[in-house]
Order: structure tokens, then C-alpha cells, then sequence
């Protein structure tokens, strides 16, 4: 009985050790390729120009934000705008002006020129205003 | 057994009626100065600001707070706005076409005035307010439905009036109204006036629905004793100081009572703070002259407050709770001999 579970104890320890074993060998290898794609991707950074606009023309004054950070541009008179910090692949840009709906552009390693349309965000307008004046019942005059 | 039921009870309980509370461990101290920090930015840039006002904060509730409070202590209501868009809504309330035109014109209006002027209508706190959250990552939606303040003809309230949100904080949903929280318009002057009101923020949804009824019902944030339309118009007159004294208003659950005389009326709430018993006092008017009283008896146990009122003379009354001198809320009582 004891020998049988000495046995169990030390066929498990044999699976264990080959996983690490494995995790060990397969490890730097899949480093290796990692650290080229990165390195390619350094390799190329881009200057990103786009223009935005809206069903009836160019938009000024819409926001471009690298997302997670707060370098940003600003589109031009005719809706233009040239990202002051070189981008790679895998960064977002988030489009956003008041009124209309965010927009987000993930940027790939083909990107240069960003055309981008902005659609109005629907809104039901309306507003009821706050006030203390007291209630005051109407009363027939008699 | 006995004990596991008390405890359900107790979380039950503590469901229904933690809200603001759910923060207590929180001190928004960090998250109002980081609001006041941006008192002079524009909305220019609204990413920029989202992140200038959270970007030092640790806690979604506290992020969105800084927000929260930045929409309401800088933008301002714009009171002939509001004025000529409730003309053109009531106008066209019946022509779909007219008003989808008129919703597609005033949106150019409001969004011009909003990042020039920063005056904006309750539905453009409650825009800036969704945008800005979701520029910070948080779940934050725009709710439409009605509001009924002191001056709501409640007989020509068939359309949506009002705007106000919902915020998703650690998986659960809560109410905040920025529109109503950030001051008041003086009506004679149109001039607006600044005067944040906190009780708006993660309000108790009991309270909240007594003058706030969403198109989505699933909005009320209530899993039973949902009011109906019927109901909320029937409701007493809440004023904004209700909403820093009270979390709840139970009782009269109507604005009008018809009583003979002699015959006694009930009001139950529940307390945000503890008060004095000599604060609470009824101003009650005839049309001719009014006078402020104690009520006939008034009893306080813990957060509950449950007034008696006794009406002996033949009449007919608007009778206005205080507590010092907030207003809470408003009754009539028609009283026969």
C-alpha cells in the first residue's frame, strides 16, 4: 500500500518536472520571435496625417488623442491635422468632437492617411429646470 | 436558521437602501479639489479634460465624482433656451416631422452654446456628463424621461421634459441628476445661479423616482413597489432640499387630500441627517395669509421621521414641510366641515 502510493507520488513528480522541463526549452524560443516583431515594429514609425469630416463637409476643431496618454492634435480650418508624435502599429487615435460620435482608428503598419467620417450622435433634447419656488395652488376668486 | 434569515434581511435591507452609502469608506475630498484644479478649462478638449480631471484618481466612483462635479459647477443652465425649446416641443408634440426639425436645429444651437458659452439644457449636462465618463472609461448612459419640479402643469406633462443619468460604479447601476444638481435659474431674470446640490449624487432610488420618471422603466433602479405614470403625477411636490435632507418620502404617497374636519394626515420620511425636533415645522396657507407651525405631534426614531397633522377649521390649504429653513415638500388639504 505505501510503495503503491510512493510510486503515484514519484510518476507525478516525472509529469510535473517534463512540463517545466518544457516550459523551460519553449520559453526563450518564443522570446526570441517576440523580440523581432518588436523590433520591426520600432523600426517603423510613422508620421500619421488624416482629415475628418461630417455628412456636409470638412470638421474643424475635432480632437485626436493617442489613447491611454495626452499627446493630441486638433483639425485645422479644413478639417486636417498632422499627429505631432510618430505612431506605430497597434496605437489607437480616439476622434472625438461634441455632439458627434467618438471614433476610434487602430493605426497597422500600412497607415499613413486617415479619412475619416464622423456620424452626429442622436439626441433627444429636452430640459426641465431645478427650482425652490414654492408651490402655490390656483384658487377661484369668489 | 433565525440568524441566516436575519442576515438576508439585513442584506436586503442594506440593498435597497445603500447608495451613496455604498462609499462611505470614501473621501471625495481628492476627487472635488482635482474638479476645482479645472475650473477654467474649456470643452475644447474634451479628452484632455476627462484625463486632467482623473488621471490622480484611484477609484472609479472617485473619477467619476471629479467629473460629475465639473459639469455641475461649471456648466450653467441657459433658462431662455430651455423656455423656447418647451414652446416648440408643446407645439409640435403632434408633428413628428416639425419637431424632428426643430431637434436637428436646436442641436446645432446647443452644442454651439455649449463649447462657447459652456450653458447648456439638462440634456446637455447629462451629454457632457456620458461623454466625459466614457472618456475615462466609465459606464456612464443618459436616461430621458420626466421631471416634475414646483412649477410642472402636471395636466400638460405628456411629453418627455427631462434628461438626467445613470452611472455603472463596481458592476452596480445608481441615479445622479446633473441638470437639477447644479443650481437654479432665476426665472425672473434668467440669470442662472451656481449652487451645487450633493443630495443629487448616488441618490436613493425611492426618493428619486418621487419626481423622476424614466421612459425605460427599468431605469427607476426599483425591483418592486415601481410607481406607475398615474402615481408620479398624483405624487407630492419635491424641491431640491429634499434631495440633502431625505432618503426617502413614504408617506402621503398623493400631493391632494380631501379630509373632514378634525381628521388627521401622516407623513413618514427618512432622514440623510439627524435633526432637531424643533426644526420641523408646516407653513401652511389659505390663500389669504399663512403661518408656520409645529406639527401636532412629530416623532423621530433613528432616520425615521413620521409627522401627525391635525386640520380643525373648514378650508382649503397648501401646507409646505421645512426642515429650518429648507423646503421639502409641498401638499394640498381640502378640508370639510
Amino acid at each position: 500500500m505505501k510503495t503503491l502510493t510512493m510510486k503515484r507520488i514519484a510518476q507525478t513528480l516525472g509529469v510535473i518536472s517534463i512540463v517545466m522541463i518544457a516550459a523551460v526549452i519553449s520559453n526563450p524560443l518564443y522570446a526570441q520571435t517576440q523580440v523581432t516583431a518588436s523590433a520591426t515594429a520600432v523600426g517603423q514609425q510613422m508620421t500619421i496625417k488624416g482629415k475628418v469630416s461630417d455628412d456636409k463637409g470638412p470638421l474643424p476643431g475635432v480632437n485626436i488623442v493617442l489613447k491611454g496618454s495626452k499627446v493630441g492634435a486638433i483639425t485645422d480650418g479644413k478639417g486636417e491635422f498632422t499627429f505631432p508624435k510618430a505612431l506605430s502599429s497597434g496605437d489607437i487615435l480616439v476622434f472625438s468632437f461634441l455632439g458627434y460620435e467618438k471614433q476610434e482608428v487602430k493605426i497597422d503598419s500600412n497607415t499613413t492617411f486617415i479619412n475619416l467620417v464622423l456620424s452626429t450622435d442622436l439626441v433627444e433634447i429636452m430640459g426641465a429646470v431645478s427650482t425652490d419656488k414654492p408651490y402655490k395652488s390656483k384658487r377661484s376668486k369668489n | 436558521m433565525k440568524t441566516r434569515l436575519f442576515v438576508l434581511l439585513f442584506i436586503v435591507a442594506f440593498q435597497t437602501h445603500a447608495q451613496l452609502s455604498d462609499f462611505e469608506h470614501i473621501n471625495f475630498r481628492k476627487a472635488d479639489s482635482a474638479a476645482m484644479a479645472c475650473k477654467d478649462e474649456g470643452l475644447s478638449n474634451l479628452p484632455e479634460l476627462a484625463y486632467k480631471l482623473t488621471s490622480n484618481l484611484d477609484t472609479d466612483v472617485e473619477r467619476f465624482r471629479a467629473i460629475y462635479l465639473w459639469v455641475c459647477s461649471n456648466i450653467a443652465n441657459d433658462y431662455s433656451l430651455y423656455q423656447k425649446n418647451k414652446r416648440k416641443r408643446y407645439k409640435y408634440k403632434n408633428d413628428s416631422i416639425k419637431l424632428n426639425a426643430w431637434n436637428t436645429r436646436l442641436k446645432k444651437e446647443i452644442f454651439r452654446k455649449l463649447l462657447k458659452q459652456k450653458r447648456t439644457i439638462c440634456t446637455g449636462y447629462a451629454y457632457i456628463l456620458q461623454e466625459l465618463s466614457k472618456m475615462a472609461n466609465l459606464n456612464c448612459k443618459i436616461v430621458h424621461g420626466f421631471g416634475r419640479t414646483s412649477m410642472t402643469d402636471v395636466e400638460k406633462l405628456d411629453a418627455p421634459n427631462h434628461s438626467w443619468n445613470v452611472i455603472q460604479l463596481n458592476g452596480k447601476w445608481y441615479l445622479c441628476d446633473p441638470t437639477w444638481a447644479s443650481g437654479i435659474p432665476n426665472p425672473e431674470t434668467n440669470e442662472f445661479e451656481f449652487q451645487y446640490n450633493d443630495g443629487m449624487f448616488l441618490t436613493n432610488p425611492k426618493l428619486f423616482a418621487v419626481n423622476h420618471f424614466p421612459i425605460d422603466d427599468r431605469w427607476m433602479l426599483l425591483k418592486e413597489n415601481k410607481p406607475t405614470f398615474d402615481e408620479f403625477l398624483n405624487a407630492p411636490v419635491i424641491y431640491g432640499k429634499a434631495y440633502t435632507n431625505l432618503t426617502g418620502h413614504d408617506a402621503p404617497k398623493k400631493m391632494h387630500h380631501i379630509i373632514q374636519k378634525n381628521e388627521k394626515v401622516v407623513f413618514k420620511y427618512q432622514l440623510h441627517k439627524s435633526v432637531e425636533e424643533d426644526d420641523i415645522k408646516f407653513l401652511i396657507d389659505n390663500g389669504y395669509h399663512n403661518k408656520k407651525i409645529k406639527p401636532t405631534s412629530t416623532l423621530i426614531e433613528n432616520e425615521n421621521l413620521t409627522l401627525e397633522h391635525l386640520f380643525d377649521t373648514k378650508g382649503f390649504y397648501d401646507v409646505h414641510l421645512y426642515i429650518g429653513e429648507d423646503l421639502i415638500s409641498t401638499y394640498t388639504v381640502k378640508v370639510k366641515s
